[in-house]
C-alpha cells in the first residue's frame, strides 16, 4: 500500500468547526450565570436537586443506549444539557425522588421512545416536567423562600408571584421590580433571574448558537400581549392605571416572572423542536410570548410560558413550510 | 456599498496578501488534455514522433462548445495517452517532451496593437479569434470563452427548456478582480499587474457582448489602486466587493447583488439576464491574445494551503501540479487532500501528476491531518444551514430526503437550485456531508429524468 495516496472526496474541504458537543457546551456556558443566582438564593436543596437530575438523566440514557445496542450519547452533552435545564426548572423544594424520576423521564419518553436526539417532535425537557406537573401537582409547587447563601436560616414554603397574581390582580403593585429581575424571589431553582437568563441568552445569540428570531419574537409577543391585556382586561382596569409608564410596569413584571426568560432563551430555541425558516422562527417567538401572557391573565394554569413552547413545537412542522423565496428560481408560466 | 453585510453565506478568513505571479520555467515534459474545459473532446491533430512548435494546434474540433488545444513547449510528440482530469472523465491527453528551444509557430493572425483597434473590429472577428486562441474560462469546469460570449444558440427551444420568460441583449459586462474561493487567489495576484492588456482585453469583450456598461468588481481591502486609476481612465465603475463573505463573488450571486438582476436557476446563465461576467485573469487572458496574435500558453496558477511558500505562478500550461507544489517548497510529508479550486467548491483530485490546464486556477494542499471527517449523524433541526444557504434554501430537508432516497421530492423543494457552495456542510453541527447528499440527488434527479 502506498502510504501517500490521497484522499478524494466532496467539497466543502473544510468545515466550521461547529460540532453538536460544541454546541451544547455553549448551552450548558449561557445556563451558568442563572444556575448560579439560582444555587445562591436556594442553596443545598437546589443543588442537589440539580444534580439529582442531571445524573438521573445521565445513568437513562447509558441504560436506554445498553438496551438499543446502540453507542451512548453521552460524549457530546446533549443529555447532560437537557438534565440541567430540567434541574432549573424544577421547585427547589422537591422531594429527592421527583428529579430521579424527571431526568429518566426527560431521556426515555422525551427522547429515547421517538428514536433520540434529532427525532423528538417536543421538546423533552418539558415533556418530562408537563408530566412531573400532572402527576405531582404538591411536590412541583414546594417552593421555598429565597435567602442569601450561607445565612443559614431555616428554610420556608413560599408561593410564587405568579401564584399570588391568580388570586390577587394587585400582586402588580406589590412587587419590587428590582427583586424580581434579580431573581430574589420564589420561584424554580434557575430561572428567577430574568438577568441572569438575559445574560446567557444574549451570549448565545452573539455566539450564533440561537436564531435571534425566537427571543426577539416572544418578547414582541409578550410585550404586545401584556399591554393589550393592561388596556382591556376588567380586573386589571380596576386598578386604575392611567399611564403608559404604570402599564408598562405590568409588561416588566411578565418577562421578569416565572419561567417566560427560560422559555424564550434556552427552551424554545432547544433546536431539535424548533422551525428553521426565517419567519417560522419568528413566528414561533410570537406564540411563546403570547401563550404566556394569555395563560397568566386569563387561563386556569399558573404560568403559561411552558405551554407555550410545548404548543409551539407541535406547529413546527406547520411553521417549516413559510420558506423564504429561493433566489433565481423562475416562476413557471410568467 | 455594503450589501455583503446583509448577505447570507458565511464568513471565511480574509485571504493574505498576494505577490505578483512569479514565472516557473517550462517542464522537461507537458501533459495537455484535448478537453480542458466542460465541452466536447477535442480531436488529436498529431501523432505520436511529430515535431510541433508551441503555439501550434494539437488538439481541434468542429464541435461549438470546444476549445482548440496548442502545444505550450516546442519538442517531439512522444504519445497520445488517457488520463483522467479532476472531475474525474477519462481525457486522451498529448504528451510532449520539450526540447527546451522553446521556438513558435510562424504568427497567423495579426496582432492588435490597442483598444482602439480592438473598439473598431468587428465582433464576429474579434470571437473568432478567440474561438481559435481556444481561451476557456479560468475556473473549475469552465467553459469556453467563445460559448460564454456568443448569444444563445437555438433561441426558442432553450427558452422553452430553461422555462425563462425573455433573454435581454447584453448591456452590461462586469470584470471581477474578487476570487469566490479563498485563498486560491489567481485574481487577487495580478491585481497590480495590469496595463494595456486589461483595456484592450475589456474593450475586445465589450465589443463582442455589445455590453455598453463596465462594471470591475474590486477586493475590498486587496491593493486595487492600479485597477481603479484604469477604470477612471476608461470610464468603467467599479464596485468593492468583500472578499469574505463566502460566496458572494460567484457568478450568479454576484450579477444579482451588482445589477438587481436574478439570473434564473438552475439552467440560466447572466446572460440571459444581460450580463456577462469574466474573471480578472481572463480579461488578461483576451487582451494579450489580441495584442500578441499568438495563443495563452501559460496560466497564472496559485498553490495555497500546506506548502513551505503559499504563492501564485506563472505555469506552462501541461505542467504536472506536483511539479508546481514542489517548486512552492513541497507539501506536507503526509499528504491528504490536492484539490484542485478552492476549498469550498474545489475538487480533490487523486493523482499529484495532474496538468495544470486553462481551467484550473490554483490548487490548496492539505496534510492528512487536517483532512475534514463528515459524520454519520441525524440531522438536528438547528437551522445553521438555513440561515446559511445564499440561495435560500433548506438544506436540512433537501439533505433528507436525498439521503432517504426522495429525491423527487427534494426536486419539488427546489434541489436543483442549489448551487453547491457548501456553506450547509460547514456550518452544520452534525457534520452531515450535505453536499455530498445535495450532488448525488441531483444526479439522481437528472438521471431519473433522463428515463
Ligand atoms: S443547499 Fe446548496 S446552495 Fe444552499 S448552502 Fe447548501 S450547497 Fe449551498
Ligand atoms: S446544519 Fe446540519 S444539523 Fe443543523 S439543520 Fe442543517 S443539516 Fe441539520
Amino acid at each position: 500500500m502506498n502510504e501517500n495516496l490521497l484522499t478524494v472526496s466532496t467539497s466543502p474541504h473544510k468545515l466550521g468547526g461547529m460540532s453538536v458537543r460544541s454546541m451544547y457546551l455553549e448551552y450548558i456556558i449561557a445556563l451558568a450565570p442563572a444556575l448560579l443566582v439560582g444555587l445562591y438564593y436556594f442553596g443545598f436543596p437546589a443543588l442537589i436537586t440539580v444534580l439529582l437530575t442531571v445524573a438521573s438523566a445521565a445513568v437513562s440514557e447509558f441504560v436506554a443506549s445498553l438496551i438499543k445496542k446502540k453507542p451512548s450519547n453521552l460524549s457530546n452533552l446533549h443529555v447532560l444539557c437537557m438534565g440541567l435545564m430540567l434541574g432549573m426548572i424544577l421547585p427547589p423544594g422537591a422531594p429527592w425522588w421527583l428529579p430521579i424520576i424527571g431526568g429518566a423521564l426527560t431521556v426515555l419518553l422525551g427522547m429515547s421512545i421517538f428514536g433520540g436526539l434529532g427525532a423528538y417532535p417536543m421538546n423533552p425537557v418539558l415533556v418530562a416536567w408537563v408530566a412531573l406537573y400532572i402527576s405531582w401537582p404538591e411536590s412541583m409547587n414546594a417552593f421555598l423562600e429565597p435567602q442569601a447563601l450561607g445565612t443559614g436560616d431555616e428554610w420556608s414554603e413560599a408561593e410564587t408571584l405568579l401564584m399570588q397574581l391568580k388570586g390577587d390582580v394587585s400582586t402588580f403593585e406589590m412587587v419590587e421590580l428590582g427583586a424580581l429581575w434579580l431573581g430574589n424571589v420564589a420561584g424554580f431553582i434557575g430561572s428567577t433571574s430574568a438577568w441572569a437568563l438575559l445574560v446567557g441568552g444574549v451570549y448565545l445569540l452573539i455566539r450564533r448558537i440561537i436564531p435571534w428570531q425566537i427571543p426577539v419574537g416572544a418578547v414582541l409577543g409578550a410585550i404586545g400581549m401584556a399591554l393589550l391585556a393592561a388596556y382591556t382586561d376588567p380586573s386589571i382596569l380596576e386598578l386604575g392605571y392611567e399611564e403608559f409608564g404604570a402599564n408598562m410596569n405590568i409588561v416588566w413584571f411578565h418577562l421578569g416572572a416565572g419561567g417566560f426568560m427560560i422559555a424564550a432563551f434556552f427552551l424554545g430555541p432547544e433546536p431539535v423542536t424548533s422551525p428553521v425558516t426565517p419567519w417560522g422562527t419568528f413566528l414561533f417567538g410570537v406564540g411563546i410570548g403570547l401563550m404566556t401572557i394569555i395563560v397568566r391573565t386569563w387561563g386556569g394554569l399558573v404560568d403559561g410560558a411552558f405551554y407555550g413552547v410545548l404548543l409551539m413545537n407541535a406547529v413546527t412542522p406547520l411553521l417549516d413550510r413559510i420558506r423564504p423565496k429561493v433566489i433565481g428560481k423562475v416562476v413557471s408560466g410568467a | 456599498m455594503k450589501l455583503s453585510n446583509l448577505f447570507k453565506g458565511i464568513r471565511l478568513p480574509r485571504p493574505p496578501a498576494a505577490a505578483p505571479p512569479v514565472d516557473l520555467p517550462a517542464p522537461e515534459r507537458v501533459y495537455l488534455p484535448l478537453r480542458q474545459h466542460r465541452g466536447a473532446v477535442a480531436e488529436a491533430q498529431v501523432k505520436p514522433g511529430d515535431q510541433v512548435a508551441i503555439g501550434q494546434v494539437v488538439g481541434a474540433s468542429e464541435e461549438f462548445e470546444s476549445a482548440a488545444v496548442q502545444a505550450t513547449v516546442s519538442g517531439v510528440v512522444e504519445s497520445i495517452v488517457q488520463t483522467v482530469d479532476p472531475a474525474g472523465q477519462k481525457v486522451p491527453t498529448v504528451v510532449i517532451k520539450n526540447d527546451g528551444a522553446d521556438t513558435w509557430v510562424a504568427d497567423t493572425a495579426e496582432a492588435l496593437a490597442d483598444p482602439a483597434g480592438a473598439k473598431a473590429s468587428r465582433p464576429s472577428r474579434l470571437l473568432k479569434r478567440l474561438r481559435e486562441s481556444g481561451l476557456v474560462r479560468a475556473q473549475v469546469e469552465g467553459r469556453p470563452l467563445h460559448v460564454d460570449l456568443s448569444p444563445p444558440m437555438a433561441p426558442q427551444s432553450y427558452l422553452y427548456m430553461t422555462g425563462i420568460p425573455v433573454v435581454r441583449p447584453v448591456d452590461t459586462l462586469i470584470v471581477n478582480a474578487v476570487d469566490p474561493d479563498p485563498p486560491v487567489c489567481p485574481n487577487l495576484s495580478c491585481l497590480t499587474q495590469v496595463g494595456e492588456e486589461l483595456a484592450v482585453g475589456v474593450a475586445a469583450l465589450a465589443r463582442i457582448s455589445g455590453a455598453k456598461r463596465v462594471i470591475l468588481a474590486l477586493p475590498a481591502g486587496g491593493d486595487a489602486s492600479a485597477l481603479a486609476a484604469m477604470a477612471g481612465q476608461h470610464e468603467w465603475e467599479t464596485a468593492s466587493v468583500s472578499q469574505t463573505a463566502y460566496p458572494f463573488a460567484t457568478d450568479n450571486l454576484l450579477v444579482s447583488a451588482l445589477t438587481g438582476r436574478q439570473v434564473p436557476t438552475p439552467y440560466g446563465e447572466p446572460k440571459d439576464v444581460g450580463v456577462v461576467l469574466m474573471p480578472l485573469i481572463s480579461a488578461l487572458d483576451v487582451g494579450r491574445v489580441l495584442i500578441s496574435g499568438r495563443p495563452v500558453i501559460d496560466r497564472v496558477f496559485t498553490v495555497a494551503g500546506e506548502v513551505k511558500n503559499p504563492q501564485t505562478f506563472r505555469v506552462r500550461l501541461g505542467t504536472p501540479i506536483r511539479d508546481v507544489i514542489e517548486a512552492a517548497g513541497g507539501g506536507p510529508s503526509r499528504p491528504g487532500k490536492i484539490i484542485v479550486g478552492g476549498p469550498m467548491m474545489g475538487l480533490a483530485i487523486f493523482d499529484p501528476a495532474t496538468p495544470v490546464t486553462r481551467s484550473t486556477e490554483g490548487v490548496l494542499v492539505q496534510s492528512a491531518g487536517n483532512v475534514v471527517s463528515y459524520a454519520d449523524h441525524p440531522c438536528i433541526h438547528c437551522g445553521r444551514c438555513v440561515a446559511a444557504c445564499p440561495v435560500n434554501l433548506i438544506p436540512s430537508e433537501l439533505g433528507k430526503l436525498c439521503e432517504f432516497r426522495m429525491y423527487e421530492e427534494a426536486a419539488e423543494m427546489n434541489l436543483m437550485n442549489c448551487i453547491e457552495c457548501g456553506c450547509c456542510a460547514y456550518v452544520c453541527p452534525a457534520k452531515r456531508p450535505m453536499v455530498h447528499f445535495l450532488r448525488h440527488g441531483k444526479t439522481e434527479v437528472l438521471a431519473g429524468r433522463m428515463e
